[in-house]
């Protein structure tokens, strides 16, 4: 146990005293964070009040104020847990290209405990890392209003960063695999960082695009995980919303901003509900699991 | 005791056979060396008995203990330097010699332990805390050497552990290395092609194109393939080309560069009234090199 959770903590120092690299991997949250400050707070602040037409009595401004702000805490959080565990991962390819991996197969150190170790120190940076984005993020946009998250929602946050941790390093290990040198993985990454803002819609609502886009964004489990957050930290405000109105609407507005920004993720057509979308990030990772027990043992096979 | 046995072992790779039906033993104690230029197979076979590449086929046993069977056990008794670093630039020394402990299952207190016996003669203290990336060429070398022994292995594999330092650096090591050799009485395993390297070897390997070429101490191999060598400073004429004509000879500036294999006393005395300004080079294992391969080892 100590030789596995030796490597694992070098792992883990690798990624986190690297502050560069501690940087890099936040970039798509960084530039969300940018991107909101500079115009998509105001497309979502529209978006919800073009919506709420003959409500506006009935809603409190500020609410929408911190619809929009949470919707942009949900985007960051669900880019960081794309982008911190791929960053971390990419220690597997320069070990490999500097031969550290040949320091390491050296040693008493099971082979099931190398991969083992890179598996757990990236689910462990990401859930940190994302924990720290949401625990900070919850504060901030606490003090500025009332968030309406009840504790158990606010336990279910943090339980869905480590699933979001562990779903995305499973898949990311496999992606690793295909990698021989760190500039090929750094080009990877740069298409990453640019794409993965889209794809779980942090940008762009996925509900503004065509079946097909929202089909291929969801087979990624970061896109359900980051759906999921969404009912998780913005389900108690447009409860409240909701309660504001006093079904003067039927309900129409909450159902209209949930549509908006994707409160549920969709394959091939059919809708899936939070359970459902928990159930379809789990098979994902166990088969990303599956893939790597297969694929792993050639990696550290002697040659 | 035997540290390593190797027994008619061979590596391909596809096509390229990289190690070609190598035997050799290294005693316990011993500072072995084997020699041989870049891509001679030398750090193949180092990394096939450190148990990090597959051998094609052969036999090797690191202290009786059968590689292929008993990996587990070799790793526990070898320590490495590798060709180049493998420790993290990013980490400190402190963190890097910690974190290599642990796939040792050391604890904190143990690797403390181990690490206090180096720290004052590899003068660790100065560069504990410094990143490992911010270190001099031979202060890193320093680090890696204590990395390879915090596991107390009883075989020390270097892996031309001075390629690429200064003439001071390489200096620094080879006292390390001789500290190891005497006082903690380790088995070293050393490959090198700087030929200088293996003269206080007790065993000398001579590895060319995957095959051993020759092997025995430095003193036997000089004696076997490398001869001494007269150095007559006087003008080139018939006369003293017709007193060379027995022996292999050439001109060079000012001197004649005369090959012997014995006799060579005897040779002079005789010839003292002519004989009067000269030198008398020893046979170098750049010569013992040069005369097994019909080249010059590359410096």
């Amino acid at each position: 146990m100590r030789k596995f959770m030796g490597l694992t903590k070098r792992n883990l120092l690798i990624y986190f005293k690297d502050r560069q690299s501690v940087i890099f991997s936040m970039l798509t949250s960084i530039i969300v964070l940018v991107l909101y400050l500079l115009f998509l707070k105001q497309s979502f602040v529209d978006a919800a009040e073009s919506a709420m037409k003959g409500l506006e009595g009935l809603i409190d401004k500020k609410d929408i104020d911190t619809l929009a702000n949470c919707v942009l805490l949900v985007g960051i959080i669900g880019s960081a847990l794309i982008t911190v565990p791929y960053n971390c991962l990419s220690t597997i390819v320069n070990d490999k290209e500097n031969k550290i991996d040949y320091d390491i197969s050296a040693t008493p150190l099971k082979r099931w405990q190398i991969v083992l170790s890179y598996f757990s120190a990236s689910t462990i940076s990401a859930f940190i890392m994302s924990s720290v984005v949401l625990t900070l993020g919850l504060i901030i946009l606490q003090s500025q209003g009332n968030l309406y998250i009840s504790s158990v929602n606010m336990f279910y946050s943090y339980a869905l960063a480590f699933l979001g941790s562990i779903s995305a390093t499973a898949f990311f290990m496999i992606v690793m695999f295909f990698f021989k040198t760190s500039s090929a993985s750094g080009a990877f990454f740069g298409m990453l960082s640019a794409a993965s803002g889209f794809v779980i819609g942090a940008y762009i609502p996925l509900s503004q695009f065509s079946n097909g886009i929202q089909t291929f964004c969801n087979l990624f489990p970061g896109t359900g995980v980051t759906i999921l957050y969404r009912n998780t930290i913005l389900n108690g405000l447009l409860d409240k919303i909701n309660k504001d109105i006093g079904g003067v609407d039927n309900g129409e507005f909450v159902s209209s901003m949930k549509d908006a920004f994707t409160f549920k993720g969709a394959l091939f057509g059919t809708e899936l509900s939070p359970a459902q979308t928990i159930i379809y990030i789990l098979a994902v990772l166990i088969i990303c699991i599956i893939a790597m027990i297969l694929i792993y043992p050639k990696v550290y096979k002697r040659k | 005791m035997q540290a390593i046995k190797v027994s008619n072992l061979v590596k391909k790779y596809k096509e390229h056979l990289a190690v070609d039906d190598i035997s050799f033993e290294v005693n316990e104690g011993e500072l072995f060396a084997f020699l041989g230029e870049n891509g001679a197979g030398k750090s193949t076979t180092i990394n096939i008995l450190c148990t990090i590449l597959e051998k094609t086929s052969g036999e090797v046993r690191v202290f009786d203990k059968e590689l292929g069977k008993e990996d587990d056990s070799i790793r526990d008794l070898i320590g490495i330097v590798f060709q180049n670093s493998v420790l993290d630039g990013k980490l400190t020394v402190k963190e890097n010699l910690y974190t290599r402990g642990s796939y040792y299952g050391l604890s904190k207190s143990e690797i403390d332990e181990r690490l206090s016996q180096f720290m004052d003669v590899f003068e660790l203290k100065e560069i504990w805390n410094r990143r490992y990336e911010k270190l001099s060429g031979g202060q890193r070398r320093r680090v890696d050497i204590i990395r390879a022994l915090i596991n107390e292995p009883k075989i020390l594999f270097l892996d031309e552990p001075t390629t690429g330092l200064d003439p001071k650096s390489r200096k620094i090591v080879w006292d390390y290395i001789d500290y190891l050799k005497k006082e903690k009485k380790l088995t070293i395993f050393l490959t090198t092609h700087y030929m200088e390297e293996t003269r206080d070897a007790d065993n000398v390997v001579i590895l060319d194109k995957g095959k051993i070429i020759a092997t025995g101490t430095p003193a036997e191999l000089k004696t076997k393939y490398a001869s001494s060598r007269l150095v007559w400073y006087t003008e080139k004429n018939t006369g003293n080309d017709k007193l060379l004509t027995d022996f292999d000879f050439s001109y060079d500036v000012d001197h004649y560069n005369v090959f012997f294999k014995d006799n060579l006393t005897e040779f002079i005395y005789k010839n003292k009234e002519y004989i009067t300004d000269y030198e008398i080079l020893k046979g170098s294992m750049d010569d013992v090199f040069l005369n097994l391969t019909g080249r010059e080892m590359a410096k």
